[in-house]
């Protein structure tokens, strides 16, 4: 599956950069990330517990970061496994600075999929992609926001992540133009929790190094 | 004798169906029974590096974690279930049967890894995410067209390459015949996958009893007694100390007659161990991955025919997909092979195939198996020719019609059975002539297309034929008892999965005895009733077994008219059996029930005449010498929606030629159930796998089967041209339903749609494909 797409903050460069490789901050951009850790100087392992609709477990990601060039781009491999099934991918994402003061994201990846991911969540996942790329990206621009604020105040603003729930549901809501039946709400837990995975390795991978 | 045999009787099995008073696997409960469930890979294409089962072991309530390893010796491939064909020059043929656990590659997505027994299969569901198994994926062989590229990786790398089966069969000389044609004409022709869809998923429970040393083993399988056959010799039993039982079952359509699936060594085998029941049900998502597919494959096909529309020869080159494994031999393409030829008459012949391995769920045979894609070449080429040709489709197929006076006719290729194939029997002309009245396809031609298309409506006629091989041997059997109730009883080994055995087979039985159908009661599918026979596929019930068990009923009836001469003390040509009892013709008072009659027969004192056996009873065998051939033809007119390119089918028709009808509604059931098939064959069902071998939509959500609102009513109508190699004159119906839709459909399509010239050479289509090729061909225009 190709993920591709862009996405534009409300802040410099330099800023996205830094707010992209805290582990912190996209863990709260991600609701269920349990652990983020750095194992060796280019390699990360993430673990996260979710739980959608009937559908759930702990998922584990592994990956490497390389051709990093800050604050401009980097390219990451991942590999994910869980219950739900595995991922294998790799992606490239750019940060370009706008002539407005804001910053562009570019990303271009490429994810193979497997396991019941694959066979019961195939439908809604450029769908259910698109949106939770989305909110999260829009959660993060808050948290940049909330930052700069903050550095021209002298005050932190409090900055609130969504919940669990709210994200999910945040994500349905989304989804729900496309699917009909609640019956096959089941499909869109899976869809949702495969894209989740995706994003967060796809995060963390730059939000690391 | 009153006529049973034919009549429209309602069905005996039904009042227990309806009732929920059918036995089936799953309702099989025995105290103390455990509960299994089954690793499988996620990749299609993997080394296994190592398998860490301790947690799941340590997990209260689990019983036993079995892995390839732990099987020792007892890991055995296959066995493979049918063998190469032997009688075939230069026939190349690489068997590799499935394995009961992955010992040290997966091949197929799905493929089993562990098996976990534990109190319940809750318990057993999470102790299988307890097991850390180390996979290292390798690129997949996945699409058919690629596996035999140099390049390719390997499904079995002790080959040299992914080729399972090569095998060229010729009749005539096709290159001659092309040399003269007035045309030829050349397609690629190319058909996808797809399952079978049973509504009952399979299952197993076995049940070991120690002080008895006796294995009994409830299976959802269409073949119980060859299946009781290799349970007994992998577990060094007797086999009659194993007892298999297929009750009712919900569906089989061929998957169900793979042996041994996994499943049905590991099972039994892990009982016996365990000395407890252990129960495995099947889920629908491992349906879609453990349980057999079929249809895949690649036609590089060719006609060629004079310029009045005489087919002179028919040549085509094929990859066929295999899967992971080849434990089913060359049954499916070696069927396609033999319906290539349609129901005409080609002299001229010439087919390569070539079998491919892929990292993809096994095929074998599922309702068709092979003869649609036969068929679909056949006509999809004949209708190519007859537009060509200016000849109309229906014209074209009579004038190709094999005449009545050429049967048995001999196709000079060998069938699925190895064996030379020759069609019995038929007359194919009147079929057509009935089909196309019923359809009113001359006066939709004229007059109801053109003012329907000139209301701007997209509406299509299509008609097509196709023959089916049926009833292959060896051989069934059936025994028949008169009890002293006066009722009879029937037992014989083939299974039963919805076909109205208990009836049809009654039915026989009824005519010969002069007894109600109800009070015939059949057993079938459970190896301590009877043991000897193969199983219930390749339409063969009603031939092999329906003939089986008339030949018994025929040396019962033998007995009966000798005992009661004997007290009734009157010549047998004056008896007539009628309403359970022998009467004596014109004189009513003059008369003995059967069961009266059954007592006579086993007395408890006194003496059995030498030379002769106890009770009414009688076993009989029957063996065909060869398969018999039915005939039909299927006629639809469609409605295309051009917006969403859903289709309305308005009518369907089909006539079935089978042969002598046993129970006409049994029949049209059959049929209906086969045309929806079809129809899910031609228009939604069909699995897609990434290129990595995920099989991306396996979930009743997304792999789509014809319901209620896309299945027609179905006009059914009947000629008889009886098999002469029966005494009933049966020939099989089971999957007449199901051959022609594809075909049937492209031609319908391309008939609603005519200012595109769409030529429609790929199956299934869906709505969105449909939409595509419109797309194609509009922008070409």
């Amino acid at each position: 599956m190709k993920l591709v797409g862009e996405y534009t903050f409300d802040g410099p460069r330099e800023e996205v950069w830094k707010l992209i490789r805290d582990p912190e901050v996209l863990s709260t951009a991600l609701p269920g990330t349990q652990s983020l850790e750095q194992v060796s100087e280019n390699e990360y392992q993430g673990e996260m517990n979710v739980r959608v609709g009937p559908v759930g477990g702990v998922f584990m990601g592994r990956l490497t970061v390389s051709d990093e060039v800050p604050p401009e781009s980097l390219t990451m491999t991942v590999e994910g496994k869980g219950k739900p099934g595995f991922l294998n991918g790799s992606g490239h994402v750019q940060l370009i600075a706008q002539e407005d003061g804001r910053t562009l994201m570019k990303y271009d990846g490429e994810v193979q999929i497997g396991g019941r991911l694959a066979s019961v969540g195939q439908r809604l996942i450029d769908t259910a992609s698109k949106s939770i790329i989305g909110q999260a990206l829009d959660t993060l621009n808050q948290a940049l926001k909330a930052r700069l604020s903050a550095q021209v105040t002298g005050q932190a603003v409090e900055y609130k992540p969504p919940s669990e729930t709210e994200f999910a549901a945040s994500v349905a809501k989304d989804m729900a133009g496309e699917v009909f039946s609640s019956s096959r709400l089941i499909w869109i837990g899976v869809a949702v929790l495969i894209i989740i995975i995706i994003l967060a390795i796809f995060l963390i991978s730059s939000g690391g190094s | 004798m009153p006529k049973i045999i034919g009549e429209r009787i309602k069905r005996n099995e039904d009042p227990r169906l309806l009732t929920g008073e059918a036995l089936f696997v799953d309702d099989v409960s025995i105290p103390g029974m455990l509960h299994a469930a089954f690793l499988r890979s996620d990749y299609a294409h993997a080394y296994l590096r190592s398998i860490d089962t301790s947690a799941a072991r340590e997990r209260p309530g689990v019983v036993a974690v079995i892995t390839a390893q732990d099987m020792g010796d007892e890991w055995q491939p296959g066995p493979p279930l049918v063998s190469p064909p032997p009688t075939v020059k230069g026939v190349v043929f690489h068997s590799r049967p499935q394995v009961p656990l992955v010992k040290d590659k997966v091949r197929h997505a799905g493929e089993a890894i562990a098996l976990v027994v534990a109190e319940s299969r809750y318990i057993a569901e999470d102790a299988v995410e307890d097991i850390l198994v180390d996979l290292d994926p390798i690129d997949a062989v996945v699409d058919i067209e690629k596996a035999l590229h140099p390049d390719a990786p390997l499904v079995h790398e002790d080959l040299e390459s992914n080729l399972a089966a090569h095998l060229i069969q010729q009749r005539g000389d096709y290159a001659a015949a092309r040399a003269r044609a007035d045309v030829v004409i050349k397609r690629k022709i190319v058909i996808d996958r797809g399952a079978a869809g049973a509504m009952e998923n399979r299952g197993i429970v076995a049940d070991w009893d120690a002080k008895s040393q006796h294995l009994t083993v409830w299976d959802t399988t269409q073949a119980p007694i060859p299946i009781r056959n290799g349970i007994a010799t992998r577990l060094g039993l007797s086999e009659s100390q194993v007892r298999v039982i297929a009750p009712f079952i919900g569906g089989g359509f061929g998957p169900k007659m793979m042996m041994h699936y996994p499943e049905e060594i590991l099972i039994p085998w892990i009982a016996v161990k365990l000395g407890r029941p252990v129960k495995w049900i099947e889920d629908r998502h491992e349906n879609f991955f453990a349980t057999t597919q079929e249809r895949t494959q690649v036609h590089e096909a060719e006609i060629a025919l004079t310029k009045d529309g005489r087919v002179l020869g028919v040549s085509h080159n094929f990859l066929h997909d295999s899967g992971a494994y080849d434990p089913y031999g060359l049954t499916i393409p070696l069927n396609t092979q033999s319906h290539v030829m349609g129901a005409y008459d080609v002299p001229n012949y010439y087919s390569d195939l070539k079998v491919v391995f892929t990292n993809k769920t096994l095929t074998t045979p599922i309702r068709g198996a092979g003869r649609p894609q036969g068929i679909f070449v056949i006509e999809r080429l004949l209708d190519i020719a007859a537009k060509e040709l200016g000849i109309d489709p229906v014209e074209i197929r009579m004038r190709n019609f094999i005449h009545p006076d050429a049967f048995p006719y001999q196709r000079e290729i060998i069938d699925q059975a190895f064996a030379p194939l020759i069609l019995d029997s038929g007359n194919y002309k009147p079929v057509l002539e009935k089909a196309a009245t019923m359809i009113g396809y001359d006066r939709f031609v004229k007059e109801e297309g053109p003012r329907l298309r000139a209301e701007g409506r997209h509406v299509g006629i299509g008609l097509v034929s196709f023959i089916e091989t049926t009833g292959v041997g060896p051989y069934e059997g059936a025994r028949i008892t008169v009890e002293a109730s006066g009722k009879i009883r029937v037992a014989t080994g083939v299974g039963t999965q919805g076909q109205g055995h208990f009836t049809s087979f009654a039915q026989i039985v009824a005519e010969q005895l002069g007894v109600g159908v109800e009070d015939v009661h059949v057993s079938t599918g459970d190896t301590s009733e009877f043991h000897w026979g193969t199983g219930t596929f390749a339409s063969r019930g009603a031939v092999v077994a329906g003939n089986a068990i008339h030949a018994s009923a025929l040396a019962v009836r033998y007995k009966i008219l000798k005992l009661a001469s004997k007290v009734l003390e009157a010549p047998e040509e004056e008896l007539e059996l009628e309403d359970g009892q022998v009467r004596v013709a014109d004189i009513p008072n003059m008369s003995i029930s059967l069961g009266e009659l059954a007592l006579l027969a086993n007395p408890l004192r006194g003496a059995v005449e030498p030379g002769t056996e106890p009770g009414l009873e009688a076993t009989a065998y029957f063996g065909p010498q060869y398969g018999a051939a039915a005939f039909g033809v299927h006629a639809m007119i469609l409605e295309v929606d051009p917006e969403t390119m859903m289709v309305e089918i308005k009518r369907y028709v089909v006539v079935e030629d089978c042969g002598t009808i046993l129970n006409p509604m049994i029949l049209e059931g059959q049929i209906h159930g086969g045309v929806a098939m079809g129809i899910g064959n031609a228009f939604y069902e069909r699995l897609v796998f990434d290129e990595n071998g995920q099989l991306l939509n396996a979930s009743l959500a997304d792999y789509l089967i014809p319901t209620a609102s896309e299945v027609p009513r179905i006009e059914v109508g009947h000629e008889e041209t009886r098999s002469p190699l029966n005494p009933l004159g049966t020939k099989g119906a089971g999957e007449a339903g199901t051959i022609p839709v594809p075909a049937l459909f492209a031609q319908a399509l391309e008939n609603a749609l005519p200012d595109l010239n769409l030529e429609i050479l790929e199956m299934p289509l869906s709505p969105n494909r449909l939409f595509e090729l419109v797309q194609e061909k509009e922008r070409d225009k």
